[in-house]
């Protein structure tokens, strides 16, 4: 559908407007990051940026970004189309998964906010009526001299008379919000990206795992060890505010004393449910062996 | 040796040129030398591996975490290229707990054709590689999953894979998928669905022996590399007397799940144990009734052919016609002999959860040994 023929530009400024459902906060997590870039890597020669739809939840004074999906639009000098019927068929396919997320703006690539953006945003805004839509734009990072990023906007009205292909958009803040689980997600993919075939052989064995995060610790605290020796031999001037970071840490640390005997103990403990559970695994597959011997001789 | 069938399959595809020789030849795009070895357009090249896109991998971590306990599963879509399947895409599928199985796989294919439409159109891939299982501690081994596969096995091309993902390994801060697929033994029982004793000796088949592991890779393309790289980049905080969290400012900090020291995870895992092992007796028990039942009726038959035999001697003997040897299985029923890909399965179980137990215990001692270390220091 054509949205509309633009005949002014836009404005950005960072006016910030007393509007009181307005969210404070953008948090997103990586899933939409990721299908943003992907859909970027997949789009047509024609297109400079491609747009889609952000779904996510609402918070009291911020919106949650969780998922995004690609949606079909083209644009040029004339004119800019979204498919509406396209958006709508894809949000009642996400919608059957995961009913508690709902449309909470769009996305695009690249840093620009033209007339265009304005038109977009304001269909959006008709989608998550009475609550305003959120705007993201992610710069790739390809185009030379910008910087890789995400920005959060929300629009609102310009002018006496309000119209559709003007508008203010007011940046909020973003943030990247992992979970536990999306955490160790990621991880693994920062693994992946910096090897030099950016790929990671799976499984990764635990305790692989934790010889990593160990020796991550140990480099750290020879870190801070270094910069306290080299300020006791007086070659760094102190930094009260380290100074005190340092004492809260180490005061937070097991208190001496308080767990004797308590590692040793729990070691027990583990060794005996390994020895546990290597009993239960042989068991397991004498049982299955046995399954197949009796009918043999029989 | 893909080459030579890929001619040949090229030359099929080709309007043969003696019978309209006035009509242009459509253009081709040849497929350049140096692809040529590694594309196979009869699927001849054997899958060796499978290629995860880092978007899958968050895609299937967020499916995991939301849905309610291991019912998360999806479709993963992709291409193979010279015996690697790369998987590109994936979507969740609806989970219906209550619906009646007829109308909820209506709705299920349904969904996924409309999303495999909607997919096409945004230039994703949207041929299905095989799809995606969530499972807490290790314990994937069910009939749906099998089932499953065994349906892809059967009509994708390759046969597709299964990728397992582990919610309770991840939360622990090591994000786990394997691929697997259905050995060529456990398929070839599957197709006669014979699962007896017999069965089980003649294809050797134990719980270790229904799915091959293919070994599988996490991949991110360059342009999420580079961004992954300005997300995880510190600069010093402009800020002159942040604290020590906010002192560098990256979007994402280095984080030390692996190190935790709780225990949590154990108990639940020894109760999980203790079920499967019930739940495995009472299978158990099951069959062995069954068998017991078999044994009975078989000998009861035996009986009456012992009985009929004796008669017709003696009839014989006294120069009187012999009776008929009737037909025994019509009279009495001898039941099927009890499959046991259940109780194999429900092995497959107990030896998944056993294993990450040991797998835990180890990581614990691990963890213990360097506390005991580091508190023996700090004294």
């Amino acid at each position: 559908m054509v949205l509309f023929r633009p005949s002014f530009t836009c404005i950005t400024t960072l006016a910030v407007v007393p509007y009181s459902r307005i969210p404070q906060s953008v948090t997103i997590h990586p899933v939409a990051l990721f299908t943003i870039l992907d859909h970027y890597l997949r789009r047509t020669d024609q297109q400079d940026r491609v747009i889609g739809t952000l779904l996510g939840r609402r918070t009291d004074n911020g919106v949650e970004i969780r998922s995004a999906f690609a949606v079909l639009h083209s644009e040029t000098d004339e004119q800019v189309a979204v498919d509406m019927e396209y958006h709508r068929t894809m949000y009642e396919l996400h919608h059957k998964v995961n009913a508690k997320e709902v449309i909470v703006g769009w996305y695009s690539t690249g840093s620009n906010l033209n007339t265009y953006s304005a038109l977009i945003q304001n269909f959006y805004s008709l989608e998550t009526a009475p609550h305003p839509a959120v705007h993201i734009t992610l710069n790739t990072g390809l185009v030379e001299g910008e910087e890789a990023g995400v920005k959060a906007y929300v629009s609102s009205p310009v002018g006496v008379t309000p119209k559709a292909e003007n508008c203010v958009f007011v940046p909020v803040p973003v943030e990247l919000r992992l979970h536990d689980a999306e955490r160790s997600g990621f991880d693994l993919l920062v693994d992946a990206s910096k090897s030099s075939s950016s790929t990671t052989a799976q499984p990764v064995p635990d305790l692989e795992v934790l010889e990593t995060a160990i020796q991550n610790v140990s480099s750290m605290l020879d870190r801070v060890l270094a910069y306290v020796q080299s300020v006791l031999r007086g070659e760094t001037k102190g930094d009260p505010a380290i100074g005190r970071y340092l004492m809260d840490t180490l005061g937070t640390s097991v208190g001496v004393g308080e767990e004797v005997g308590g590692f040793s103990g729990s070691l027990q403990d583990t060794l005996m449910v390994s020895y546990l559970a290597s009993l239960v695994r042989s068991q397991a597959e004498v049982s299955a062996r046995l399954a197949l011997t009796t009918g043999s001789s029989s | 040796m893909a080459a030579p069938s890929m001619a040949a399959a090229l030359a099929a595809s080709l309007p043969a040129p003696s019978a309209t020789p006035a009509t242009p030849q459509p253009k081709y795009e040849a497929i350049p030398a140096s692809m040529a070895k590694v594309i196979d357009i009869e699927a001849e090249i054997p899958l060796t591996n499978v290629q995860l896109d880092g978007m899958v991998v968050s895609k299937i971590i967020k499916h995991a975490r939301e849905a309610p306990s291991t019912t998360a599963h999806g479709l993963l879509l992709g291409l193979d290229l010279d015996g690697t399947l790369e998987v590109s895409n994936s979507f969740p599928l609806p989970y219906h707990a209550h619906d009646d199985d007829e109308k909820s796989a209506k709705t299920i294919a349904r969904h996924q054709a409309a999303m495999l439409r909607s997919l096409k159109e945004v230039q994703a891939d949207d041929s299905v590689v095989g799809f995606y299982q969530a499972t807490t501690l290790g314990a994937f081994f069910n009939q749906t999953l099998v089932d499953t596969q065994a349906i892809h096995q059967e009509k994708l091309r390759h046969g597709g894979v299964v990728i397992v993902h582990d919610i309770s390994q991840t939360a622990r801060g090591n994000a786990s998928f394997r691929a697997y697929r259905l050995t060529a033994a456990f398929m070839d029982a599957y197709k006669k669905s014979n699962f007896n004793t017999a069965s089980l000796i003649n294809h050797r088949l134990t719980f270790s022996s229904i799915l091959e592991e293919v070994p599988l890779k996490i991949r991110t393309n360059p342009l999420l590399s580079s961004f992954l790289g300005t997300l995880t980049k510190s600069i010093p905080s402009p800020v002159a007397d942040a604290g020590p969290n906010e002192a560098y400012e990256a979007a994402v900090g280095p984080s030390y799940s692996a190190l935790d020291l709780g225990t949590g995870g154990v108990t639940r895992n020894l109760e999980q144990i203790v079920e499967a092992v019930d739940a495995y007796r009472a299978e158990d028990g099951n069959v062995s009734y069954l068998i017991r039942q078999i044994a009975r009726e078989r000998a009861k038959a035996d009986n009456y052919i012992a009985k009929r035999k004796e008669e017709n001697q003696a009839r014989i003997a006294q120069g009187l016609a012999p009776l008929p040897e009737e037909d025994v299985s019509r009279l009495f029923k001898i039941p099927a002999e009890p499959s046991r890909l259940e109780s194999l399965l429900l092995l497959g179980q107990i030896d998944a959860y056993a294993k990450s137990l040991g797998d835990t215990a180890r990581h614990e001692s691990g963890k213990n040994v360097r506390g005991e270390s580091e508190r023996r220091d700090l004294i």
